[in-house]
């Protein structure tokens, strides 16, 4: 204990008499460490935002397309829905055309949605700034009613506080057809923001009864939502038997809302490869360096190394002494790199407006600390071994 | 470690015979710096080692400080065989019996005189308190009770040389070995160095003494001229000291 404490107080007075050039040395470490902990802690908060964002939008997911590489595949039918409707899910029964909307003078692109009136219960996204959502007599009825997206509100009436009972006019091919709006959405907030757009619910009756091309009682696509209770990866399953025994294997495909939340997964893991990529290679470039003053130290310090010899010291205590500076050294980079990797997710959460607080694992702090010693145990065991070999007739040399 | 002194007083604490000490060049030709040198020194005696660069004097050094190993020949330092030992074994000895006394002192320079002292002792093992109480101990004997906390650079060099002697003591060890310890100081300074290897000397203490110089060998008792890697001569000062006094 003697020993290694006096060891490592010679350590702090070797590389305190040398400041400018530790400070140098540990930089590689540094930002080593920096990125090493930030890429692994950036994945945790990430994975944390989305999983909040979805636990915000209090349902799970699955979203069900047709195969579009099978030729086979057809769209889904209301027997398809009838058939899925058994498992504990609610589906939403939606078609969607494109056309050109015009409240004023100004030509809008839209996108009309035609949705049953439970929409809002099925998806959690639907939120009302103003006005309401249609109902089911409604639907029955084909009313010619709207209920516009925020973006399309801002589009066809960016000068009107409130829209509702104002008139629009959708042209989708050939036909025109006058719409009254009763209500509108707010704005997509979190994770869904990148899925904003400008459309406009209709109910699904009226969209059957003025677009004739659209088919009825076909779906391109079914959002089946099912309750947080619920085993998502079960409910998969079993839909994917079902639509597998009533349509053939692979038809269709099953994406979650985390498979539609896999652009933030991307971007995530692009940055994870890149600052991991740094990461490594400052480690390694810092453990080079590491290494180079290490080397330089030992020739420098050849009389004091010859001199401790002389008075006693053994191989594994030379060793051990510069064993513990170069460990010091790149410890100390490895502490800079973590508080400067923490200050960076703090700004980085703040700055993101899905990721929702900063997630610091203990495992990432000490893997941080055990990447730093382990790079001055590495980098620093030869020129250590290097001191340990150096004789002690050294010490009798003039200079 | 320290064997009753009715039993040492009677054994020389140095016994070299038949040194040999052969350097091998790169070439394949050889150095043979020590050629059978035969030297005995009885404990508490005083010796001052001459000879021209090129004797074998510096070889003869290392290997009396357990620094280095002969090639041939038997050197036992207290009565034990060492000439064979391991690098770490060496350590060890070096740590108990010796103690180096160098002419540019050797101190640490980011230390203070007390850890410069205390240094050997923590190579020994023991612990923190008893190192500092007994450096503090070696520097009131060599008279610098009052700079325990000054670096090396706050210190002259007669002050340095004072340290490393008192670093040289505070193992108790069988020998001291002092390297050209004047030969960084001026007259006055190296003067009062050797004034207090006499009394180090007066207290029963051995010392080996490398020197060049005629007038500080004759602090000694006896001096031994190396020549060609062998024992030239051995004189005896005996009234030397007499005059000084």
């Amino acid at each position: 204990m003697g020993m290694l404490a006096e060891n490592l107080r010679s350590a702090l007075e070797a590389l305190a008499g040398n400041r400018l050039r530790s400070v140098l040395t540990l930089l590689g470490v540094m930002i080593g460490v920096f990125a090493v902990t930030t890429t692994i802690s950036l994945g945790a908060i990430a994975t944390a935002g989305i999983t909040s964002q979805l636990q915000d939008f209090g349902n799970q997911a699955l979203f069900i397309t047709p195969n579009e590489d099978n030729p086979r595949s057809t769209p889904f039918t209301d027997a398809d829905i009838d058939a899925l409707a058994r498992l504990p899910v609610s589906i939403l029964r939606q078609r969607n055309v494109r056309g050109v909307a015009r409240a004023g003078s100004e030509e809008v692109p839209l996108t009309v949605n035609g949705l049953t009136a439970n929409a809002p219960e099925v998806d959690r996204s639907i939120e009302l700034a103003r006005g309401r959502y249609f109902s089911d007599e409604e639907d029955r009825r084909a009313a010619p009613v709207m209920v516009l997206s925020a973006d399309a509100k801002e589009a066809l009436f960016p000068d009107v506080a409130n829209p509702v009972g104002r008139q629009v006019v959708v042209t989708v091919g050939s036909s025109r057809t006058f719409y009254t709006v009763i209500g509108v959405k707010a704005p997509l907030t979190g994770a869904f923001s990148f899925a904003a757009s400008a459309s406009a619910d209709v109910p699904l009756q009226t969209l059957y009864l003025n677009y004739p091309s659209v088919t009825r009682g076909e779906y391109p696509f079914l959002p089946v939502t099912v309750g947080l209770e619920r085993d998502l990866g079960d409910i998969e399953a079993q839909v994917d038997a079902i639509l597998t025994r009533r349509r053939g294997a692979d038809t269709f495909r099953i994406q979650t809302i985390e498979g539609a939340l896999s652009l933030f997964d991307t971007i995530t893991t692009i940055l994870q490869a890149v600052l991991g990529g740094i990461g490594a290679i400052s480690l390694v470039v810092g453990g080079i360096g590491i290494l180079n003053i290490m080397l330089v130290s030992v020739t420098e310090r050849t009389r004091e190394i010859g001199l401790r010899k002389a008075l006693g010291a053994k191989r594994g205590t030379i060793l051990q002494q510069f064993l513990i500076e170069a460990v010091v050294l790149t410890l100390a980079g490895g502490v800079v790199g973590l508080l400067a990797s923490i200050g960076m997710l703090y700004l980085v959460v703040a700055l993101v407006p899905f990721l929702d607080r900063v997630v610091l694992s203990p495992f990432t702090v000490l893997l941080g600390l055990f990447v730093s010693v382990a790079t001055g145990v590495l980098f620093g065991v030869w020129p250590a071994s290097r001191a340990a070999r150096l004789s002690p007739i050294e010490a009798l040399r003039y200079e | 470690m320290r064997a009753a002194p009715a039993a040492t007083a009677t054994l020389p604490v140095i016994e070299a015979q038949g040194l040999e000490k052969v350097y091998r060049m790169e070439g394949g030709f050889e150095v043979r710096a020590l050629r059978g040198l035969e030297l005995e020194v009885a404990r508490g005696e005083f010796l001052a080692i001459m000879g021209p660069s090129g004797s074998g004097k510096s070889t003869l050094l290392q290997i009396l400080g357990c620094l280095d190993v002969p090639t041939g020949g038997s050197y036992r330092l207290a009565g034990q065989e060492v000439a064979r030992m391991s690098e770490d074994e060496l350590a060890r000895v070096r740590n108990q019996r010796i103690g180096f006394v160098f002419q540019a002192y050797n101190l640490l320079a980011r230390a203070t005189a007390l850890r410069n002292v205390a240094l050997p002792l923590m190579y020994r093992g023991v612990k923190t308190r008893e190192r500092s109480e007994r450096a503090l101990a070696a520097l009131e004997r060599v008279g610098l009770a009052d700079r325990l906390s000054h670096r090396p650079n706050e210190l002259s060099g007669g002050q340095r040389q004072r340290v490393a002697i008192a670093r040289a003591l505070v193992t108790e060890p069988d020998i001291v070995l002092a390297d050209e310890p004047t030969g960084n100081l001026d007259s006055r300074t190296g003067a009062e160095i050797l004034e207090l290897f006499d009394e180090l000397h007066a207290e029963g203490r051995t010392i080996l003494m490398v020197t060049h110089e005629a007038d500080v060998a004759q602090h000694s008792e006896r001096i031994v001229h190396i020549r060609d890697g062998v024992v030239e001569s051995s004189e005896i000062v005996e009234r030397a000291r007499a005059e000084g006094a």
